[in-house]
């Protein structure tokens, strides 16, 4: 029973991020009565420090591509039926080749993906510089990917939640999740905060990478990561650039788990005409601080691309956790351990993309009772039994998906 | 890492400076000297082309015509006459004192570097300072530089505060403090109806700066009036401190200060007003005339009282905001005292945060006036120089309580006027839905209250939601601005709505600077040959 005076909550969703909010937005629409609650702001943790690419290409498994598709024709229908804008452009990305070496491999790796059915055309010389005026002269080429997208994660994040709250759900910022409370049979009983219990049939723990701090009060390890990415924003640049840029080796930056910084160029052009230049890729605690070398690590890689650029200046700079998990694959579904517990985290860097198949498959898993397409890709127990530490695991089931021995 | 990426170069062995003074205001030519007289070498960096600040720009500008290019060294002319403040005032003690500081200066007592930008201070910055140093990243000639010290003093001034009102972003309306700095350094004046308008005794020389032809002022130049929002009997409780302290030389000159510049406003037959309140600035693509009512006691405009006063400049300012954003940055813990302007860092007896090794002193540790700027910026030197080994504690200990008296009776006139003259509660009431409190991402008050009831409270919840924050300023100007709209609609005190965070850089950096990083250029050894090799 709640000691908060809300009504009746079946499901409370921990966490006011895209994550959290996709979550309460497709709970909300399987009818069932959600509670969220967020501990400082909706969007305040890594929903607001980040870029808003939606992408396909830069997915590294068929598994990961498979969400990424589901996730991403979501989203297209969400831009038309959210009420709020949450600026969603489909205009491409360009992914930019320095050397005939690296242009050769990221034809190889557009040809894996055309075999998908993820169209792309290379550009080179003349068609390339009418098509994005502001590259370098010396690049080798680029591929096109027309499919990709963008949006403005924290207008998205507000608009999933405002769905959700015109369809009943209650929205508590502010209010921070201290533990959880399990009843009979270890199932979970309440989410325990600082103004009380809050009882209901089923949590989400949808708090990024601080989802951990949640599920370890009932001896549930997650093995996610805070991994820091660090973006900086321009001053206005009208028009410099038209389509966002991706470095042919950001893929695989972001594959890599090694803990030095990586620099790959990723640009976007955001509605107030700066650009949002990214990113590193460190492992660094839960440090949210930006280096400097971050800062020139990036500038320098964006001035390579763009030298238009140089007579622009770096007006700010943001970093981001990332959630980490050991396989890229996000952890999203029932904790087998505690029954009634749910988790939704691990994205990395594609939590803004994959927020939507996250909340239809945790919905699916609530509402309908059993495992909805794709759940089994994303099961949290492929990891069962690869912690020692902790009362409990995430459970026993059979992994879907081969082990990558990275954890 | 990529192949081509350019990173800090490593910083050379031990530190670029044993000291590094950020601001070449009052504070840190006071910091810098003591400093430099204690045996330290020492780097003192401003934004400024030349030194003086806000405080000591006449002087400062009348020696730019003997700039010395190659040495970067100022000298300067002499305080006397009008040729100083150039209002035709003597100068007060603490401008003697400003001035005799840029002549140390012109003559070589630090490395003096002009034109520089501080974008990230840390002592867990990147590149990691060696042991017990702090790193400081600057921007200037074009290049950006990875620096080094054995003590930072942070002496960054401060900055003007407003309260917005319809058409507050019309040409010709423009801060008091710019209007003061254009006719110090360059004898420009804003228009030739010019209105001043705003809260506390800074409008009074600026007033009479531009009511005063100098020779340098444009002819036909007309101040139409002074408006105050404070109520006279502020400034009547201002008077009556300064007479109880009147046997103190520095409450003398304050009071003499003040006298001097309301009878200088008076012969200009500039007409004073309290009570007062600029509630629409008017005018088609630039300003024509100023809509102003009388206030009651909170500061709301009285239905009935507005009058329009054709005009073509409005300079507008309500007292001063600390510059703390380095101080921010760097980790150091603050606290707000709206007695000192808003946020300050802590500090202890010596001016030192909880940052090891990084000062404040000046407008950035509260702004009290040039008085308290020029008696810190020494202690803080005296302390730095005692961390570095260079004074005794006893000595240290002998300097803080030789000047605590004065230092004591400048801050808690500071603090006097930054209570009565703070903006008033009932200020937000000109504040239509309509009118502008984010110049930089044109945000209008009425998206920022909706945003506020929908719950949006604090300062990083707005910015996350509305832009707010987001240009080019980062939330200097806006921020208190929004931190009282919060409290006025909250009912809250405006410390609850918290403050922007601070990352690198504090302020915008060329991309052409940050990819080309120059190799860290020690302070000069500007010390004799016996104290270099102490």
């Amino acid at each position: 029973m709640s000691h908060l005076g809300a009504p009746q909550t079946d499901v409370v969703v921990v966490g006011g991020g895209i994550v959290g909010a996709a979550c309460a937005y497709f709970l909300t629409a399987s009818g069932l009565r959600v509670r969220l609650i967020e501990r400082d702001f909706p969007a305040s943790g890594t929903s607001r420090a980040c870029d808003g690419l939606l992408l396909h290409h830069d997915k590294g498994s068929a598994a990961e591509l498979a969400l990424a598709r589901a996730s991403n024709a979501l989203w297209e229908e969400l831009s038309r039926s959210l009420d709020a804008g949450i600026e969603y452009r489909r205009q491409g990305a360009l992914v930019l080749a320095e050397s005939a070496e690296a242009l050769a491999a990221a034809q190889v790796r557009a040809l894996e993906l055309d075999r998908e059915g993820v169209r792309s055309e290379t550009l080179a010389g003349g068609a390339l510089r009418e098509f994005e005026p502001a590259l370098a002269p010396d690049l080798a080429g680029a591929i096109y990917y027309p499919g990709e997208a963008q949006l403005d994660a924290r207008l998205a994040t507000r608009a999933l939640l405002e769905a959700a709250q015109r369809r009943g759900a209650t929205v508590d910022a502010g209010l921070a999740a201290t533990g959880l409370r399990l009843g009979a049979g270890g199932r979970v009983a309440a989410v325990v905060t600082a103004a009380g219990e809050i009882a209901a049939e089923a949590v989400v723990c949808a708090a990024g990478v601080w989802s951990a701090e949640l599920t370890r009060s009932v001896g549930v390890d997650l093995p996610v990561r805070p991994r820091k990415g660090e973006i900086l924003v321009t001053s206005r640049v009208p028009g410099l650039l038209r389509h966002p840029l991706l470095e042919s080796s950001y893929t695989a930056s972001v594959q890599s788990a090694a803990a030095a910084t990586g620099v790959a160029l990723v640009a976007e052009m955001t509605a107030g005409d700066t650009l949002l230049l990214g990113s590193t890729r460190q492992f660094a605690g839960f440090d949210r601080s930006v280096s400097t070398a971050a800062l020139h690590a990036i500038a320098a890689r964006a001035v390579r691309f763009l030298p238009a650029l140089a007579r622009a200046s770096v007006m700010r700079s943001y970093a981001g956790l990332r959630p980490w998990s050991p396989d890229h694959m996000p952890l999203v579904g029932p904790v087998a351990a505690v029954p009634g517990l749910f988790v939704a985290t691990g994205h990395e860097g594609a939590g803004i993309c994959l927020a939507p198949v996250t909340g239809q498959i945790i919905a699916g898993w609530i509402a309908g009772g059993r495992a909805p397409a794709l759940a089994e890709l994303v099961r949290p127990e492929r990891f069962a039994g690869e912690r020692t530490s902790g009362e409990a695991t995430l459970g026993e089931g059979t992994s879907p998906l081969p082990r990558k021995g990275r954890f | 890492m990529n192949a081509g990426v350019a990173g800090p170069l490593p910083a050379p062995q031990g530190p670029s400076t044993d000291v590094l003074v950020v601001g070449a205001g009052p504070a840190g030519l006071a910091a810098a000297v003591a400093a430099a007289d204690a045996g330290l070498r020492v780097m003192l960096l401003d934004e400024s082309p030349v030194a003086g600040g806000q405080y000591l720009a006449a002087y400062s500008a009348a020696a730019g015509e003997h700039l010395d290019s190659s040495h970067q060294h100022l000298s300067t002319s002499q305080p006397s006459g009008g040729s100083g403040n150039g209002a035709g005032l003597s100068p007060t003690r603490a401008e003697r004192f400003g001035h005799a500081l840029l002549g140390r200066l012109s003559a070589g007592a630090v490395d003096w570097r002009p034109g520089t930008l501080v974008w990230s201070l840390g002592a867990e910055a990147d590149p990691a300072p060696a042991c017990g140093l702090l790193s400081v990243a600057i921007y200037a000639h074009g290049a950006t530089e990875h620096l080094s010290a054995g003590a930072v003093i942070l002496a960054a001034g401060a900055r003007e505060g407003f309260v917005p009102f319809p058409g507050w972003t019309l040409p010709g309306v423009m801060s008091a403090g710019a209007a003061q700095l254009l006719a110090k350094r360059h004898g420009l004046k804003p228009g030739r109806r010019v209105l001043i308008a705003g809260s506390g005794p800074l409008l009074l020389p600026v007033a009479v700066r531009l009511a005063t032809p100098d020779g340098a002022g444009a002819p036909g130049t007309r101040v139409v009036g002074v408006l105050e929002a404070a109520h006279l009997p502020a400034w009547l409780r201002c008077g009556a401190s300064l007479l109880a302290g009147v046997a103190a030389a520095a409450d003398r000159d304050r009071l003499g200060e003040a006298v001097r510049y309301l009878a200088a406003l008076a012969r200009a037959r500039v007409p004073y007003r309290f009570g007062r309140a600029v509630t629409a600035a008017l005018g088609d693509g630039r300003l024509e005339a100023v809509t102003v009512a009388r206030t009651d006691a909170l500061g709301r405009p009285i239905p009935g009282t507005a009058e329009t006063i054709p005009a073509d400049a409005l300079c507008i300012g309500f007292g001063l905001v600390p510059n703390v954003e380095l101080a921010q940055l760097a980790g150091a813990a603050s606290l707000f005292d709206p007695a000192r302007g808003g946020w300050v860092p802590e500090t202890d007896a010596f001016l030192e945060t909880s940052v090891p090794g990084l000062f404040v002193a000046g407008e950035t540790a509260g702004v009290a006036g040039a008085e308290a700027a020029l008696s810190q910026g020494r202690l803080a030197a005296l302390a730095a120089a005692c961390r570095l080994g260079r004074v005794s504690q006893a000595d240290l200990q002998r300097e803080r309580d030789g000047s605590a008296r004065e230092r004591a009776a400048a801050l808690r006139f500071g603090a006097l006027i930054n209570t009565l003259f703070a903006p008033p509660s009932g200020c937000q009431a000109v504040i239509t839905d309509d009118t502008l409190v984010c110049r930089c991402e044109e945000v209008a008050a009425g998206e920022v209250r909706a945003a506020i009831a929908a719950g949006a409270v604090t300062l990083d919840a707005l910015k996350t939601r509305t832009r707010v924050g987001q240009g080019p300023c980062q939330g200097r100007t806006c921020g208190p601005i929004l931190a009282r709209l919060i409290a006025a609609e909250m009912g809250t005190a405006p410390e609850a709505a918290g403050r922007f965070g601070v990352r690198p850089p504090v302020k915008p950096v060329p991309f052409a600077a940050l990819a080309s990083t120059v190799p860290a250029s020690p302070a000069r050894d500007l010390r004799p040959a016996r104290e270099a090799g102490r």
